[in-house]
């Protein structure tokens, strides 16, 4: 059956990287194409790991001028191509906010004709990032990245990061917030994203302490393919 | 408080709203637009004005209103936005009012590109606008350093009754790093007695307060900046900020700014391995211009050459050649068109000198 996953979110909760890694994997055994929709953000796009996805197979469609540095949110005709052509497994890459689900709106005759089964539409959460740090926030953007979007979410993804900071911490504190959010919404627990070590960690307290699986959903080990250029020029703090 | 994941422009927003501003008057352009983006969240829910104003020139203006009416008062902007605010921030330094001015600087000259560069310093440090009059900037060289920089902007635009720029690259707004923003650390508000808040019933005898920046006599004028050049001069000795990274012992002397200078610890360490000795003298004020300790730090017997790196043509180099006076010779590494200097390239600049 072909697969669809539509990545929301607040602007900078990893919807680029956890998209990248869905393709990733599901490129393995799949065809796979990856649909770079963000109309906000000229800078972090799926489109800069081109060579990456082009050597995994990965079939990339993008706004028009997206690595031209041309601030022009113009979405090619050809996105539509997904909805009917040979690929297995297509992935959307949503610029974050309400703003970025925007254009998502234009394609609801589309999804609507998909199979509900074949359909996951996933809201990523990093309480870390600003205005996502309390229930109440994540659930004011939840409504209105939806009502933007004209689709239902289907599931929640815990992404509770610090970058290069990333520790079990965060996914505890994660694992909290998308309870409080699963329970007020009745939306469940898609996956637990995290880097390797702070992944483990978390499921091994989990089993330990017995947190509610519900909450956390399939563990998806995350690989960095969006490294910036500043990890490697800046590694030097101030 | 947990610390966050934000992007500079977040931070440096939430900075200010932590600092006690509560007016923000901007308009949109590439790479500071997350500053009003989240102001526009922000502000309403702290009681707070945000207001996307018609155009640059109106937004500056909407800030020296604010400010002569003495509300803690910011706007931010991207190079071309910046020169368009250029009347009105030297028209509120000759109305002697504080407020925050934000730069995320882009490429430039004209529109140029919406990719990092440091191509305004000459107009930050040397006027920018007309007359006799200066801001001071702050430049900084982490997303951390511009949260803590913020309090001190607003703090230091009160204290002084002058506009305060914040002067960073693109890369700054853009990048994220984990941060903490201490909550509810806002300094006391200073008394503002000579902001046009009108009389009260209670106080009918306070002078009247004129917020004006037109001295039609000559010995007006000459008083005002008189005052402001006797302010400079306590500002240069008191509030000139600087880091020295690595200088003890160094051949080799690299002086840079904002993201430039961490691109160049990263060249500095590089360097360590091959045994090659090199510091890092990074301003923090770019005006006042650390003079002394760019000289000091350049002057030290152990160092034979020293290389100014910036993402310009070579704007900063000025200062630091004044600083040194020809003592000795100062190369510049720099890219303009928002060219980023790799740490390799500048090792590589160094290891050059060395062999020359």
């Amino acid at each position: 059956m072909k697969r669809y996953y539509v990545l929301i979110g607040n602007f900078g909760s990893g919807k680029t990287e956890i998209s990248i890694n869905l393709a990733m994997k599901a490129a393995k055994t799949e065809s796979a194409v990856l649909v770079d929709l963000d109309i906000v953000n000229p800078y972090f796009r799926s489109a800069e790991r081109r060579k990456e996805l082009d050597k995994a197979g990965i079939s990339l469609l993008h706004p028009v001028f997206a690595m031209s540095s041309v601030d022009i949110p113009a979405l090619p005709p050809d996105i539509y191509s997904v909805f009917v052509d040979s690929h297995t497994t297509v992935i959307f890459d949503v610029g974050g906010d309400p703003a970025g689900a925007t254009a998502l709106g234009q394609y609801k005759a589309n999804f609507s004709k998909i199979p509900k089964e074949a359909l996951q539409v996933l809201f990523v959460i990093n309480p870390r990032r600003p205005l996502s740090s309390t229930p109440e926030l994540v659930l004011d953007m939840l409504h209105r990245i939806k009502f933007r979007s004209r689709l239902e979410i289907t599931g929640l993804i815990n992404n509770s990061n610090l970058a290069a900071e990333s520790s079990v911490e965060e996914l505890l504190d994660g694992y909290k917030m998308l309870k409080a959010v699963s329970l007020e919404t009745n939306i469940p627990v898609a996956f637990t994203t995290g880097l390797k070590q702070p992944l483990e960690g978390f499921l091994k307290i989990a089993l330990e302490t017995g947190l509610d699986s519900r909450y956390i959903g399939t563990p998806m080990e995350i690989e960095i393919f969006m490294h910036r250029d500043w990890d490697r020029f800046t590694e030097f703090g101030i | 408080m947990a610390k966050q994941l934000m992007k500079g422009c977040e931070a440096i927003a939430e900075a200010a709203i932590q600092a006690g501003c509560r007016f923000f008057f901007g308009y949109p352009i590439t790479p500071q637009n997350d500053i009003p983006e989240y102001m526009s969240a922000r502000m309403p829910k702290v009681g707070g004005c945000f207001l996307q104003a018609e155009s640059e020139v109106a937004a500056i203006n909407m800030v020296y209103g604010a400010a002569g009416a003495g509300a803690r008062v910011m706007t931010s902007s991207s190079s071309p936005g910046i020169s368009l605010k250029q009347e009105g921030i030297s028209y509120i330094a000759g109305a002697e009012l504080p407020c925050v001015i934000v730069n995320m600087m882009r490429g430039g000259p004209g529109l140029g590109s919406i990719q990092a560069s440091q191509g305004d310093y000459f107009q930050s440090t040397k006027g920018g606008g007309h007359g006799d009059y200066h801001l001071v900037v702050y430049a900084p060289a982490s997303v951390q350093e511009a949260i803590d920089l913020m309090q001190t902007a607003f703090d230091v635009a009160d204290k002084y009754r002058m506009p305060v720029l914040i002067l960073a690259d693109g890369i700054i707004g853009q990048m994220m790093e984990p941060v903490e923003i201490k909550q509810g650390n806002a300094s006391e508000p200073v008394k503002k007695d000579w902001a046009t808040v009108g009389w009260s019933e209670k106080d009918f005898t306070r002078p009247r307060a004129v917020v004006n920046s037109l001295y039609i006599e000559v010995e007006e004028l000459e008083e005002l900046t008189g005052r402001l050049q006797a302010r400079y001069a306590k500002i240069a000795e008191e509030e000139t900020r600087v880091e020295l990274y690595n200088t003890e012992d160094a051949e080799f002397m690299l002086c840079a700014y904002g993201t430039v200078a961490r691109i160049c610890k990263t060249a500095i360490a590089q360097l360590k391995k091959q045994g090659i000795k090199a510091g890092l003298v990074r301003p923090i004020t770019l005006w006042p211009f650390p003079y002394k300790a760019v000289h000091d730090a350049i002057a030290a017997p152990s160092v034979k050459k020293a290389l100014c790196v910036e993402m310009s043509a070579g704007q900063m180099v000025e200062d630091v050649r004044l600083a040194i006076n020809g003592e000795k010779e100062i190369e510049l590494l720099g890219h303009s068109g928002s060219r980023v200097p790799t740490a390799e390239e500048i090792a590589q600049r160094i290891i050059q000198m060395r062999g020359a």
